[in-house]
């Protein structure tokens, strides 16, 4: 059978380094034209194209590219990752609307406080078996979620309103339905994290995840510190999602605690199981997909969902591991072996 | 706001009890699929909530009552209500077969990762519950009044409501009809023998397929019942029902020990109570916060549960 | 003279009211390969579960290199020099086996996450360093022509030797090989002998559990026997398999005449 994963993989084994680096080069270049296309069939019924892009599109694979991971590296079944989205934008909604700290300076604060959330919930939860982890996780999303609905203090139900813009750089300025700014913004926050994660997957921590997904106990007994390594995978996916958080608030100008439900961390593990655990091209392709159809598929309008869960389901009982599976290829053995 | 809690404590406490078994039948269709197949069924909290609706509708429909309608007495009630217990576990148990078959049994032969179950399984509940919200246009449907709800005894200065004894008592006695179900019969020894272990209960001729199609209508059964109870006590229900209900169900197999029936029972019955005490003094907006502190700060010291694991107690 | 590396001292192991080892105790010296032998269920993978720290003992205690195992974490102990293979291989299946072996190695490394986030230089050197020594691992295992290939997709008999070389990996001072020969032919099991010595021979001391007789007592230089989660034998292979006791323990006593 065709594998597109393995087709992409062996042009870029093939490549050398001045190929590699214009096959990036030119893939970033067709994302950013991206919001260009507007006007055309992609347009959705309702919502414009451009701004279908920046949310859910792009917010959606920040987060997906941070709770894969979670899930897709380690192994984690993290069920309340909408709950380090939340606390990135709270972050943003509240320094944002009751000091005079930019989006830019706000970003490290709303990452770190992620991370801060992330360490609070991973040291206990991670003891527990996996089963047990969704669970819990599952419970702290909601634990924020009410908690932001019942405090005064922090907007309950009514949310936050009025939370301004990113600053205006080179001339360049943000504006509400200025949709390709943010869209080439988002965009270079999702390099950043493709960066990040390419870079820790490979050497030692990324075996160390690798060892923990696929037989946990087997590599605590081989030395592998386990729950250091899944304390690191549970803080550094809540980083990603507290900028994802701090970005939509930046953006949307508005938050309520009806924008952190646990719909959201369901569709964003979607994305990720749906384009292909552990790959992240596979999970950028999920959140894609899964950011946009359901826009797209507006006529079927109070079936959405409906349609969604049924795609789920076959999706795991015809291709469990999503659109694009992680690598299962073996480099082909040296020539001075095969006869 | 203490002395009031005093004054209260009985008629909470009852109250309490009454969701508490709620809370353990719900927690038993998860404790019996988890000790079979170690997975999580998260779509039984939808069984539960079609079992609400079996219910509303044959209260409605099949009986013709409504809002107006003068409640039912003797006989002819206690006849309506078997019907409805009846009709609920049997939707509940049909649609908890149909369940496994559709979305996992296939996954469960080809042996494919441990997440891809999981999501079949959250597919399947956003399915299950977006159709009902189709079908309910997003409302709540209340479910007419079959039985006088004074109480029929007051111990202590506390009122003892008859639906609250009602789903109290046949509660307890499903839970015991399992127990003896899982020991004495020769599908619940199977379950049991497959629970302890796969392979050996295979080679030893259980019919796996067989055994799993057993035990989710077992727990689809008792998880159906609990939506009789709930229809009957609450009075309404919605098709967000099962999300909130399935949650805390789910939090209370935990606490007892998934997989382990007894576990099931004490988890579920401290729950109810806890829960209910708790939104005394708290309010109950801060109910699902108390209820997932509980469960952290209980695995946090017992990371098996209170009961730990295993369906059967009867282990070296 | 010999030094003892492992120490047994009075081990009682309880599951609720099962005694899986009762009052064990025994001593593995330097570079000994010392075979565990038992009828089945006689408590000899738990012996293997309480050394490397899945078990904590319910009494007594177990001594590495004089030092207390009592309480360490399961990584920690590793750390410290002790590596076991899987009875039932556990191999992370989509690695490949270098990878595997590397991943072992890792246990001794300085740089982590952070220092591979940046790329810092003692990140690469260690990487070079520890591949080469993986290599030479599989190598000195007799499957180094495998390094490339994913573990799950290799031959039964060279997933059974990467579990040697994966613990080997972790640099250890005391190797537990956990029914290593499970499943080879005749063949096979004395290629398998000829690498225990040649381990043995390069400065490791070996644990050795095996169902195969032959194998057992024509590696070992000494057996310890467990019947019942009880020591019921100590001595040179030669000596052990005329032992009364042991013979009973494998024939079943003949006093079942009730």
């Amino acid at each position: 059978m065709f594998n597109l994963r393995d087709f992409g993989a062996s042009i870029w084994e093939r490549s050398d380094r001045k190929m590699r680096v214009l096959i990036a080069l030119s893939a970033i270049a067709v994302a950013a034209m991206l919001p260009f296309l507007g006007g055309t069939f992609l347009n959705t019924p309702v919502a414009d194209y451009g701004s279908v892009l920046v949310f859910p599109v792009a917010i959606f694979a920040i987060m997906a590219l941070g709770l894969n991971i979670v899930i897709g590296k380690s192994g984690l079944l993290d069920l309340g990752y909408v709950a380090f989205f939340a606390i990135g934008a709270y972050t943003m909604g509240l320094l944002g609307t009751k000091t005079s700290l930019n989006t830019w300076e706000i970003l490290p604060i709303g990452i770190a406080m992620a991370m801060f959330a992330g360490l609070i919930l991973g040291v206990p939860a991670l003891r527990l078996r996996g089963d047990y982890l969704a669970i819990i996780t599952l419970g702290f999303g909601e634990i924020v979620r009410i908690t932001a609905l019942n405090l005064n203090a922090i907007g309950g139900a009514n949310g936050i309103i009025g939370i301004p813009t990113p600053p205006t750089i080179f001339g360049l300025e943000y504006t509400f339905d200025n949709h390709r700014l943010y869209f080439w913004t988002f965009l270079i926050i999702i390099l950043l994290t493709i960066w990040m994660i390419r870079r820790l997957s490979v050497r030692r921590g990324g075996r160390a995840w690798e060892s923990i997904r696929q037989d946990e106990d087997a590599a605590e007994l081989m030395g592998v510190p386990t729950f250091k390594y899944k304390i690191w995978a549970f803080v550094l996916g809540a980083s990603v999602g507290g900028a994802a958080g701090v970005l939509y608030a930046s953006k949307t100008l508005f938050i309520s605690p009806d924008n952190f439900t646990l719909q959201v961390s369901i569709l964003i593990l979607a994305c990720v199981i749906f384009g292909g655990m552990g790959n992240i091209w596979g999970v950028i392709l999920g959140a894609v997909i899964l950011g946009y159809l359901p826009d797209r598929i507006r006529f079927l309008s109070d079936a959405r969902l409906l349609v969604f869960g049924i795609v789920l389901v076959l999706m795991m009982n015809l291709r469990p591991d999503g659109i694009l599976p992680r690598k299962k290829r073996e480099k082909a053995l040296p020539a001075k072996d095969s006869k | 706001m203490l002395a009031n809690f005093q004054d209260q404590f009985l008629s909470l406490t009852f109250g309490g009890l009454s969701l508490g078994f709620i809370y353990v039948l719900i927690a038993l269709g998860y404790t019996m699929v988890y000790g079979v197949l170690r997975m999580i069924n998260f779509a039984n909290s939808e069984v539960f909530m079609y079992g609400t609706f079996a219910t509303v509708v044959i209260i409605r429909d099949l009986f013709g009552f409504t809002q107006q309608s003068e409640p039912a007495t003797g006989f002819r009630l206690f006849y309506i209500l078997l019907i409805c217990l009846a009709g609920s576990m049997f939707l509940s148990g049909v649609l908890s077969i149909f369940l496994e078959l559709v979305a996992y049994r296939r996954l469960r032969n080809r042996g494919s990762n441990k997440l891809a179950p999981l999501i079949s399984a959250i597919g399947m509940s956003i399915v299950l519950a977006e159709f009902m919200r189709i079908l309910t246009d997003s409302r709540y449907v209340g479910s007419p009044r079959v039985m006088e709800k004074s109480s029929i005894a007051t111990i202590f200065g506390a009122n003892l409501r008859l639906d609250n004894v009602i789903v109290i008592v046949c509660g307890l006695v499903l839970y015991l009809v399992l127990q003896q179900f899982v020991k004495k019969t020769r599908l619940g020894k199977a379950i049991r023998a497959v629970s302890m272990n796969e392979d050996s209960a295979k080679l030893m001729g259980v019919n796996l397929n067989f055994v799993v199609s057993g035990t989710f209508l077992v727990g689809g059964l008792m998880t159906g019942a609990a939506g009789f109870f709930y229809t009957l006590k609450y009075e309404n229900t919605s098709f967000s029902i099962g999300f909130e209900l399935g949650i805390a169900a789910f939090t209370a197999a935990i606490l007892g020990g998934i997989g382990n029936i007894k576990g099931a029972f004490y988890g579920g019955i401290s729950l109810g109570l806890v829960e209910t005490y708790a939104s005394f003094f708290l309010g109950t907006q801060w109910k699902a916060v108390t209820v997932f502190l509980i469960l952290v700060v209980v695995l946090y010291f017992r990371p098996n549960g209170v009961f730990g694991e295993a369906i059967t107690q009867t282990r070296a | 003279m010999s030094e003892s590396v492992l120490r047994l001292e009075n081990v009682t192991m309880q599951f609720g009211g099962l005694v899986a080892l009762n009052d064990v105790s025994f001593e593995i010296k330097k570079q000994e390969i010392l075979g565990l032998i038992g009828p089945n269920g006689a408590g000899k993978t738990t012996v293997f579960n309480v050394i490397t720290g899945v078990y904590q003992v319910t009494k007594g205690d177990i001594k590495f290199l004089g030092k207390s195992l009592k309480g360490q974490k399961r990584y920690k102990i590793t750390y410290g020099g002790i590596a076991r293979t899987f009875q039932n291989i556990r191999l992370w299946g989509e690695m490949t086996a270098l990878e595997n072996v590397i991943t072992a190695t890792d246990t001794h490394k300085k740089s982590g996450l952070l220092s591979g986030l940046f790329g810092l230089p003692i990140s690469r050197k260690e990487e070079k360093r520890d591949k080469a020594r993986a290599q030479e691992i599989l190598d000195f295992i007799g499957i180094g022509e495998y390094a490339d290939r994913l573990a799950k997709n290799l031959p039964y008999g060279v997933q059974r030797r990467l579990e040697i070389a994966r613990a080997l990996g972790t640099n250890p001072k005391l190797l537990l090989l956990d029914e290593p020969a499970a499943g080879f032919n005749p063949a096979e099991k004395v290629e398998l002998a000829k690498t225990i010595r040649k381990i043995r021979d390069a400065g490791y001391t070996v644990l050795l559990i095996e169902h195969d007789m032959s194998l057992v007592m024509g590696v070992s230089d000494r057996v310890v026997v467990i019947d019942f989660g009880q020591k019921i034998a100590d001595d040179l292979p030669a000596k052990v398999q005329n032992d009364k006791r042991v013979v009973e323990a494998y024939l079943g006593v003949p006093d079942d005449a009730s």
